[in-house]
Parts: structure tokens; C-alpha cells; sequence
């Protein structure tokens, strides 16, 4: 039975994950959608009842029905290098790969239904709330007044884009940002803009969590820090990431916040405040860990390839049978 | 107008990185100059930064 991986062929993080199966001799299919139908072939018939399928890549052959489970890692939009490339083609392909996919018994991490629905920042929220995750709180609105009479409520703020996506023309970054205590909010109208209490934190925590396996690595606030370096993707480097055991009462919340969402890989964001209280910020469904890997030592690579390679459903029973959707 | 968040935005750091690997579609990995397989090689990785977080990907926002 095969793993595959959708990704650039430029991911070395995915190689990392690689590396391991190639261990443990699991047969592996990697390749970027963007390369159908230019290297990457695709075939399924449904006939008498059945449906059989087969991926063609760069030599390798591999049925459909092969598959144990199919990473969906940093895939490339479908047909965009092809020899003719259009919009039409693109949505052809989409359908035709992830559409084949989708009837095939394997295991995802994560199940595309799953990894749209948990991109959205409002649901994560709202998500991390019922998971009974300690929540900042946060106002996301056009209305200034809401604006205003949330920033009297909560005096000390940070704004962050709602979706996490970068303007780029011209290409521009947003990092999580402090809100001068005399904003004026009037330009909220014009956009709907998430603020939300700042977390006086003493340290930023990354939490990888694969099926079951929770991996948490912490990051020390510099104690010369500018206060208004609220965004540790954008803040000086003084110190790199430690592991950190996890509280009981997070990693319940956790657990659940992936069940919920039905995921099997989940890169958490939290802020630790002076208490020691762990609050959620974020959890990027395809996060990236090599980094953290490379500063704690931490087998997330291993404990990785070890979901994709399990022979049916984890030990921790988190994948969705019916839709085969991980969590 | 334009939108609130966006006066905290900043110019994006556009990185010119020529990556001293290549991928190999027979290994399905990359691949250094001299053979050795990239993801081994922490030291590199660490100076391309190509594994880290870093909000504002052109491609994937959620990082």
C-alpha cells in the first residue's frame, strides 16, 4: 500500500517526511498537481458497479485502490504548469484528481472538506471555544463603533488580518500588530477587521499535533523586547524553541478541537501569559514544523510518517471512517 | 478607503534565494550538488529559512 503526497517538488519539509517512510520502506507516490497533465497522469473507470483508477508519475505507477493515505501537504493549484494552462483546465483537473481521491478508502491528512472549513479564523475561534481552549477576546467587524466601544472594553489590543492571507499588489505583510491606545477605527468600515485582547505573554508556544501525538515546543519572550513586537514570525530570534510538556487540561482541548474539526495534523499557535495560561491563537491546519524539529529534536517528521504509513485507522481513533477524513 | 488592518500592513521582504538543491524525481527528494539529500542538511535549511513559518507565503496562508 502507498502514501501520497500532494506538493511542490521545491517542499523540503515534505522531504523530511520522506526520508522517514523511505526507512521503513513504505512505497511512496509524490507529486505536484500543478504538474497535471504535464508528467502527472491520471485515469479512473466506473463500470459494472466498481471504480478503478491509476495515478502515473514520472515512471510510477500506482492504482487508486493502492493507496493507504495521501498527505495533502503544500500542493500547487492543478494544471497551472501544463502546456496549455487556463482556468477551465485548472478546474478540470481539480476535479478529476481530488474527485478520484475522494472515492479511494485511504486516509487523509488532512481530508480537503476538513482543511477548507478549518482555514477560517472565525470557526477556529468559535472551534477552540467549544473545545474549551482559553480564547482571547476578539471582535471581528466593519462597524467602527463596535470598534470603538470594544477598544473602552479592552484597552489593550493587536489587529491581525481575519483570513491570514498577505496583500500583493504590491506584496505587503500584516503582522499581528499592537492598536495605538487613540486609534481611529473609521477605517474599519472598509474592511472587516479582527482585534482582539492582547495576551501579555511571556512566551510563544508552537503545538504540532499529529492524530494523537501532541509535540509542543516554547519560545521565551526576549525580556528586552519592544512590547510592540507582538508577532514572533516577525520579531527578533533570541532564543530558539525548547520542547515543553503539554498541561492536561490543553491537551484535552486539543484532542477535542481536532475531533471536532476532523483533522489529523494540526500546527497550534498559543500564547503563554504570566500565569502560565496557555491561549489559543490559531491552529494552521498545514503548519509548518521543520523548523521546530530542527530546534527541539522533536520526531514530528517521524511521528508524521508513521500516521501516513498505520494500516487502517489510528490507535487513537480518530479518523472519520465515512468521509475517511483524519482527525 | 483603505481598510483598517492595512495600516499596519509593511513591505514585504522579497528574499532573491537561489536554493543550492535540486529536486530528484527519481529519489522524489532534493538533492545537493554533491548527492547529499537537502533535508539532512540542517545547517542549509536553517540559512534558507525554507521550512519556517513565514507569514506571507504568496501560496498557502496558513503557516
Amino acid at each position: 500500500m502507498t502514501v501520497l503526497i500532494l506538493t511542490s517538488e521545491e517542499d523540503v519539509t515534505a522531504d523530511m517526511v520522506v526520508l522517514r517512510l523511505r526507512e521503513a520502506r513504505v512505497p511512496v507516490v509524490r507529486f505536484d498537481p500543478a504538474d497535471l497533465t504535464d508528467g502527472v497522469a491520471l485515469s479512473g473507470e466506473y463500470a459494472h458497479g466498481t471504480c478503478h483508477g491509476q495515478l502515473s508519475v514520472g515512471g510510477r505507477l500506482v492504482e487508486l485502490d493502492g493507496l493507504r493515505s495521501i498527505w495533502v501537504r503544500r500542493p500547487g493549484t492543478a494544471a497551472v504548469r501544463a502546456a496549455q494552462p487556463s482556468a477551465w483546465l485548472t478546474e478540470e483537473s481539480a476535479q478529476a484528481l481530488y474527485g478520484m481521491l475522494r472515492c479511494t478508502g485511504a486516509r487523509w491528512m488532512n481530508h480537503p472538506d476538513a482543511a477548507r472549513r478549518a482555514r477560517y479564523k472565525p470557526w477556529q475561534l468559535r472551534h477552540a471555544q467549544r473545545s474549551e481552549l482559553m480564547v482571547p477576546a476578539t471582535l471581528i467587524t466593519t462597524f467602527p463603533q463596535a470598534a470603538q466601544e470594544f477598544a473602552e472594553r479592552h484597552p489593550d489590543l493587536v489587529v491581525k488580518p481575519v483570513s491570514g492571507a498577505h496583500p500583493q499588489e504590491p506584496p505587503r505583510a500584516v503582522p499581528t500588530s499592537r492598536v495605538a491606545p487613540d486609534a481611529d477605527f473609521s477605517a474599519v468600515a472598509f474592511g472587516p477587521t479582527l482585534l482582539q485582547e492582547r495576551v501579555v505573554k511571556q512566551a510563544d508556544i508552537r503545538l504540532t499535533a499529529v492524530g494523537g501525538t501532541l509535540l509542543a515546543a516554547r519560545k521565551p519572550v526576549n525580556p528586552d523586547a519592544h512590547p510592540d513586537d507582538v508577532d514572533v514570525r516577525f520579531a527578533p530570534s533570541v532564543s530558539p524553541w525548547r520542547p515543553v510538556a503539554v498541561p492536561g487540561w490543553v491537551a484535552d482541548g486539543v484532542l477535542r478541537y481536532l475531533r471536532g474539526a476532523e483533522l489529523a495534523y494540526g500546527a497550534f499557535d498559543f500564547a503563554e501569559d504570566a500565569d502560565g495560561v496557555w491561549w489559543f491563537l490559531e491552529c494552521n491546519q498545514s503548519g509548518q514544523f521543520g523548523f521546530v524539529e530542527m530546534d527541539t529534536g522533536q520526531p514530528i517528521a517521524a511521528t508524521i510518517a508513521e500516521w501516513l504509513a498505520a494500516d487502517g485507522l489510528p490507535e487513537d481513533g480518530c479518523a472519520n471512517a465515512a468521509t475517511g477524513a483524519g482527525c | 478607503m483603505q481598510p483598517f488592518t492595512l495600516n499596519y500592513a509593511r513591505p514585504a521582504v522579497q528574499l532573491e534565494v537561489t536554493v543550492p538543491y535540486a529536486y530528484d524525481s527519481g529519489l522524489q527528494l532534493n538533492v545537493l550538488p554533491d548527492g547529499r539529500i537537502a533535508a539532512t542538511d540542517h545547517a542549509t535549511l536553517r540559512a534558507l529559512g525554507t521550512t519556517t513559518s513565514t507569514a506571507g507565503s504568496k501560496t498557502h496562508f496558513d503557516d
